[in-house]
């Protein structure tokens, strides 16, 4: 076994400013759509929710950067490699104490399952929620100019509010599975030390 | 006046000090005007501006000689031709406004008056032989009927808008009371106050606070919770300073005209009225981008009158014309309710009234609809007709959510011809007057035949309802509705049709889905956790 670096500095922390901004998000936004959580206040649970959503947008402009810059986008690269053992694992085989199909590497540290999940919060679930977003905040400008039916902010709101169950779903099943590692607190332990262990023997084809 | 205490009391000696000093100064500030006295709370312009508005007069009333009279009892026209010596292109402006003719013709809709056509679900008409006792409230003298001569300069009543002393009344016909010096009250004439527009706006529907709602009498002596604008602990402005006259032409809304139309001058040094609150304060005065982006469809109103009626006096909400009538050994008689209400009259029927109301809220681009006389009505399936719907909807770009007094009554109606009466109801026993003689019948006869329109001899009783606009009676900022007043289910705009409101719509199934989501991933994850753990294995 050796000690590595997996999660850099910058990574960490984007990592836990985008749960916190989202978590915070989560709370502002089902008080503001009135399903009984009185945490802020009306007005102050809509300013929190638009201040943070600018927020976690500058920040995903850096996390884009850093992403790029650093090459390390190319972990999200979904793979069909692996993904029939992982399901596999995830459906019989952990429960027998069958070895995770898919070892770390400092190159490839995400699975093909969580390449996939990422992958699609990435590009789906986040844009979709910005965009909506964006648009709802924006309808009192754009509704005239564009001329667009009354029913619009009405289809706006509901894909932004599935967007946001969505999210919940999500957060529900990724703290979950982080409960599967080594032990259940092993994979938390590394997002906030950076340092996880991997096995001596750990390699794998990056290509 | 001392000053609050605020600090700790200074020693006695210099207390000593103090007063004996107040005592010197006391006959220097008795020789000051009173009105100089600075209000005690609140924003303290009202000293401000009422120094500033005297500071504008270029004359003394009192050194014309012409205004010394004297004028015989109630001889109104006497002081209107001194009037008009000077001022002698006054009363043709007079008589160009609706204040004179009580009569609104304006792009080719006709009748929309108190002297025409027009009916309201209080008093209902002037037209069926009312009108001696209703033309108190006329910029004029002696209209009693159909034969007043509306073209006589002498006939504009100057006084009853220009007096300063609150010593001036009218009686019936508009004529002024015989107990008032006309000489004294001439000689001290100035631009109208609050009590000038008062003594008619705050008694319309026959009494103090009952038309309106938003406007009585106790906006003269208001704290500033009542009013900010006009209370005297407040801003301390007339109706006039936003009610701006153009030629005696005062700016306000009128039957035809939109009331919330204009926002600024187009040029400069034109005279516009400012009646919309965005005139001054304009149109993004919150703090907050959001809270100013709902000037776009919500009238400031709507959030800055939380409720109407907010001073001591109640407002009628309800007129049951149909219950009128009853009479105890033939004679008529009143009720009274728990708050001291008058709950029944003869004369009038049943009555509601109520203070601190909560306004309706309805969409409104400024033009209401009205009902004459000679309009043929469709009485709805639910048997309510309302006399002024408000125009407008969540697509119309002028239109926007304001507050409304809903007024409801029953009223008389001639089922056959479908059209709204007229009945004569102000007169003596013997007269056919409904209040003489309790005759419905008999009251629409005459009073069709005196407004000269048809009466099939039928009559019956129909609800109706009025929308009267909110608008004044504009409360401290803190005392504004709060977000989730409207932004909840259920809220104060739960009725308002027409678009997607954040916290009070949820789309059918939505919640429903989006929870069946987070239920099924719980649920799996419960699932999957337990095995995994009862298996002793992770």
């Amino acid at each position: 076994m050796r000690r590595v670096v997996l999660y850099e500095g910058f990574e960490r922390f984007w990592h836990w400013a985008q749960a916190l901004l989202i978590l915070t998000m989560m709370l502002t936004g089902f008080e503001v759509r009135g399903l009984g959580l009185h945490l802020f206040g009306f007005q102050r649970a809509v300013a929190l929710h638009n201040i943070l959503a600018v927020t976690l947008l500058v920040l995903i402009v850096f996390a884009i950067f850093w992403h790029i810059t650093t090459g390390e986008w190319r972990q999200y690269i979904p793979t069909r490699k692996f993904l029939r053992e992982m399901i596999a694992f995830y459906v019989t085989g952990i429960f027998k104490g069958a070895p995770h199909p898919v070892r770390k590497h400092r190159m490839a540290k995400l699975n093909p399952l969580q390449r996939l999940a990422y992958f699609g919060f990435k590009v789906l679930i986040i844009p979709v929620q910005v965009t909506s977003g964006a648009l709802y905040y924006y309808y009192p400008n754009l509704q005239h100019a564009l001329g667009w039916p009354p029913a619009s902010l009405w289809v706006i709101a509901v894909v932004h509010v599935l967007g946001a169950f969505g999210l919940v779903a999500f957060l529900i099943g990724h703290v979950y599975l982080t409960t599967t590692g080594h032990t259940p607190l092993t994979n938390i332990k590394a997002m906030l030390t950076g340092w996880e262990e991997l096995e001596d023997d750990a390699y794998f084809d990056e290509t | 006046m001392p000053h609050p205490p605020r600090r700790p009391s200074p020693p006695l000696l210099r207390r000593a000090l103090q007063a004996l000093l107040g005592l010197l100064a006391l006959p220097f500030a008795l020789a000051q005007e009173p009105a100089a006295a600075p209000p005690t709370a609140g924003h303290g312009s009202y000293t401000i501006l009422h120094v500033a508005k005297s500071r504008r007069q270029t004359s003394d009333h009192s050194k014309f000689q012409v205004l010394k009279g004297p004028f015989k009892d109630s001889d109104g026209p006497a002081v209107t031709r001194a009037c008009l010596t000077c001022h002698m292109k006054a009363a043709e402006q007079v008589m160009a406004t609706s204040h004179w003719t009580w009569n609104i013709a304006k792009d080719g809709k006709d009748g929309f008056g108190k002297s025409t056509l027009l009916v309201n679900n209080y008093c209902i008409s002037i037209i069926g032989g009312n009108t001696e006792s209703c033309a108190r409230c006329h910029a004029g003298y002696g209209f009693k009927d159909k034969s007043f001569d509306f073209t006589k300069p002498e006939n504009v009543d100057c006084l009853v808008c220009h007096d300063t002393t609150g010593d001036y009344e009218k009686e019936k016909a508009g004529w002024p009371n015989p107990g008032v010096s006309l000489a004294e009250v001439a000689q001290k004439v100035g631009a109208p106050t609050l009590k000038n527009c008062g003594v008619c706006h705050f008694f319309g529907g026959g009494g103090d606070a009952t038309k309106h709602g938003d406007l009585d009498d106790t906006i003269l002596k208001a704290p500033r919770a009542e009013d900010v604008h006009m209370s005297r602990q407040g801003a301390g402005m007339d109706c006039i300073d936003c009610h701006a006259s153009d030629a005696h032409k005062v700016g306000g809304p009128n039957y035809v005209v939109p009331a919330d139309r204009r926002e600024q001058a187009k040029f400069a040094g034109e005279s516009v009225s400012r009646m919309s609150c965005a005139a001054c304060h304009s149109d993004s005065p919150h703090k907050s981008y959001i809270l100013n982006r709902h000037y776009q469809k919500v009238a400031c109103q709507t959030c800055h009158i939380p409720t109407y009626a907010r001073g001591t006096l109640p407002t009628n909400t309800f007129w049951d014309w149909a219950s009128a009538g009853r009479l105890k050994n033939g004679r008529g008689y009143k009720e009274e309710d728990a708050n001291g209400y008058e709950k029944y009259n003869s004369i009038h029927g049943e009555m509601i009234w109520a203070r601190n109301v909560r306004p309706s809220y309805v969409w409104y681009n400024g033009t209401l609809k009205f009902t004459r006389l000679t309009d043929r009505i469709t009485v709805p399936t639910d048997g309510r007709v309302i006399l002024n719907p408000a125009e407008g909807s969540y697509t119309d770009p002028n239109a926007k959510i304001w507050p409304f007094k809903f007024h409801e009554a029953t009223q008389p109606f001639d089922p056959i011809l479908q059209r709204f009466v007229a009945p004569y109801t102000a007169g003596p026993k013997g007269s056919g007057a409904y209040w003489g003689d309790w005759d419905w019948d008999i009251a629409i006869q005459k009073g069709m035949a005196t407004a000269g329109l048809p009466y099939s001899g039928q009559h019956s009783f129909v609800k109706t309802t009025m929308l009267w606009p909110v608008t004044h009676m504009v409360a401290p900022k803190e005392q504004a509705l709060a977000c989730t007043e409207c932004h909840k289910r259920n809220g104060l705009l739960a009725q308002v049709p027409g678009f997607y409101l954040l916290g009070r719509d949820h789309g059918t199934g939505v919640d429903l889905l989006g929870f069946g989501v987070i239920l099924l991933t719980i649920l799996g994850v419960g699932i999957h956790g337990f095995i995994r753990f009862s298996h002793g294995r992770h």
